[in-house]
């Protein structure tokens, strides 16, 4: 195996190692900064490939991901939590935190069959694998929880799929991966703009719409 | 010769086990800048045990008091046939394999169970409703760990396991490896009763295992100390030897390089212990019902291990 296919696929799997660390935590700063963690290892992996194949464009990437998604994303969620950042948490999850575990597991199962039945025919290695269960895992994280943050970064999760998806195909151009990096951040400040909107107009009162705290 | 190493790793774990349950609580309280205790305080806990009189609950069974011994056999039983000092089987090495291993585990913590339950203490039937709750589902753990050391080895021996590890760059360094071990590292904390599990404290919140052997006094509660002591000295063991740690461990008959080793596996688990020490006075214990989360994050970690198998292994690279 190619030396960077192997780092590709340590990557991806300490990635979907991630999302279940993620699965597991209810505080949302726990959650934000494992995302952080996660998306400092995939620029370092960028780095590497670019080191590795001398592409500049590569490296920008390298470094717009760690600048977008490993420092500004994170620390604007950060931003927009209300109270104090350590007490943020999800009070009642919609699945059991448990089976929610098991279940992000059961969808990385799913991933990697629906690769072997659909793509591993077509395919010589199977890096492809990983990004696919990492997707469901995202989609995944989105479903099992009802606070908007870590809905938010399941969001995220799936488009570091998607990022990772596209080292698989090294001839996709350089400004649909730059679109990839970038295009996030607008979701999220908009997101983080609503969120904050939304508290300070649901300000006092016990309203359903707690649940749905940021 | 093979039989006189046997008694020699038998001496070795029932001389020193208490010894590493003194060291963790030396260095605990060092850590939060206290004197602490002696290393030596388990030694002198259970001889001070030994002199005391036993008291029998008046509705317990027979059964109530040769628990302890049969329980304090089986971990003896343990220590012959697992790799501690020697990475060649020793007399009793080929009796059983890790599964067989396992099931004495499983077999001594059944009886331990049952002796409390005929205690008729409520506090006892607390205790084991938990331990068996938590268990059900953290034995099953060990079982697909096994089965992927399985995977690694194409066989079920612990000394097998060690030599592959010790001399295979390759699987030392697989993702599969450090997952399992991962894994079993989170099993190790559940099955020794550390703290993000199990406080150790008489409080009746976090009791588990205390609580299990609250009705008994005398010779049993030392030979209940001390089994428990050699158990997870036998885990931790296991843990450093077959998992993470595999070398150093002498795979030929030599008795210089055994007698070495000696030194260095204690040095192993005074590692071991200082990591154990420094999570005991990070952490703070789970809430009861946490404590599933954590056994489930160690189930995905040994399933991973599979998926990373599957993954790696169609290419052709491992």
């Amino acid at each position: 195996m190619h030396s960077l296919d192997s780092i590709y696929l340590l990557l991806g799997f300490v990635e979907i190692a991630l999302v279940i660390f993620i699965q597991w935590q209810l505080y949302t700063i726990n959650i934000i900064r494992t995302f952080s963690i996660g998306s400092f290892l995939m620029a370092a992996f960028f780095l590497v490939a670019g080191l590795v194949s001398k592409e500049v464009y590569i490296l920008t990437l390298a470094f717009l991901t760690a600048v977008a998604r490993g420092w500004f994303i994170p620390r604007f969620l950060v931003k927009t939590l209300k109270r104090e950042t350590w007490r943020e948490r999800e009070v009642k999850p919609v699945l059991g935190v448990a089976s929610s575990i098991i279940g992000s597991l059961l969808f990385a199962i799913l991933g990697y069959l629906i690769y072997s039945l659909a793509l591993q025919p077509y395919m010589s290695t199977n890096l492809a694998a990983v990004p696919i269960a990492l997707m469901l895992q995202g989609a995944f994280l989105i479903i099992s929880r009802s606070n908007t943050i870590a809905q938010l970064i399941g969001y995220l999760v799936m488009e570091n799929a998607m990022y990772m998806f596209g080292y698989i195909f090294p001839e996709l151009p350089f400004i649909v991966e730059a679109g990839i990096v970038l295009d996030v951040l607008g979701i999220v400040m908009i997101s983080g703009i609503i969120i904050r909107l939304r508290e300070d107009s649901l300000q006092n009162g016990d309203s359903e719409f707690n649940e749905l705290r940021g | 010769m093979l039989l006189l190493l046997s008694l020699l790793q038998l001496t070795y774990i029932l001389l020193l086990a208490p010894l590493a349950a003194g060291i963790l609580a030396k260095i605990e309280e060092v850590l939060e800048s206290k004197k602490g205790p002696s290393i030596f305080q388990p030694y002198y806990d259970i001889s001070k045990l030994f002199r005391k009189e036993s008291i029998v609950p008046s509705a317990a069974s027979p059964f109530f008091r040769v628990a302890p011994y049969i329980t304090f056999a089986l971990y003896l039983f343990l220590t012959l046939v697992l790799p501690i000092i020697t990475a060649f089987p020793l007399t009793f090495g080929p009796v059983v394999d890790f599964i067989g291993g396992g099931l004495v585990f499983g077999a001594a913590a059944a009886i331990k169970k049952l002796a409390a339950i005929d205690s008729r203490s409520n506090y006892s039937h607390l205790g084991t409703s938990r331990s068996a709750s938590i268990g059900a589902l953290s034995e099953p753990i060990m079982l697909l760990i096994f089965i992927m050391l399985g995977v690694l080895s194409h066989t079920n021996n612990p000394y097998v396991i060690n030599n592959i590890l010790q001399t295979s760059q390759t699987w030392y360094l697989s993702l599969i490896h450090w997952f399992v071990s991962a894994a079993f590292f989170m099993v190790l904390i559940v099955e020794t009763g550390k703290l993000p599990i199990e406080s150790h404290g008489f409080g009746e919140l976090g009791m588990i295992g205390q609580a299990m052997e609250m009705e008994y006094s005398g010779a049993e509660l030392a030979l209940y100390k001390w089994g428990s002591y050699m158990k997870h000295f036998l885990l931790m063991n296991v843990f450093m030897n077959v998992f993470v740690f595999p070398f150093f461990v002498p795979m030929q008959l030599n008795v210089a390089a055994i007698f070495w080793y000696m030194f260095i596996n204690f040095l192993k688990i005074f590692l071991l212990l200082i990591v154990f020490a420094l999570l005991e006075e990070t952490v703070s214990k789970y809430r009861l019902f946490k404590i599933f989360d954590f056994v489930a994050v160690s189930f995905v970690f040994a399933f991973l291990a599979a998926l990373v198998f599957y993954t790696t292994s169609s290419i052709g690279g491992m």
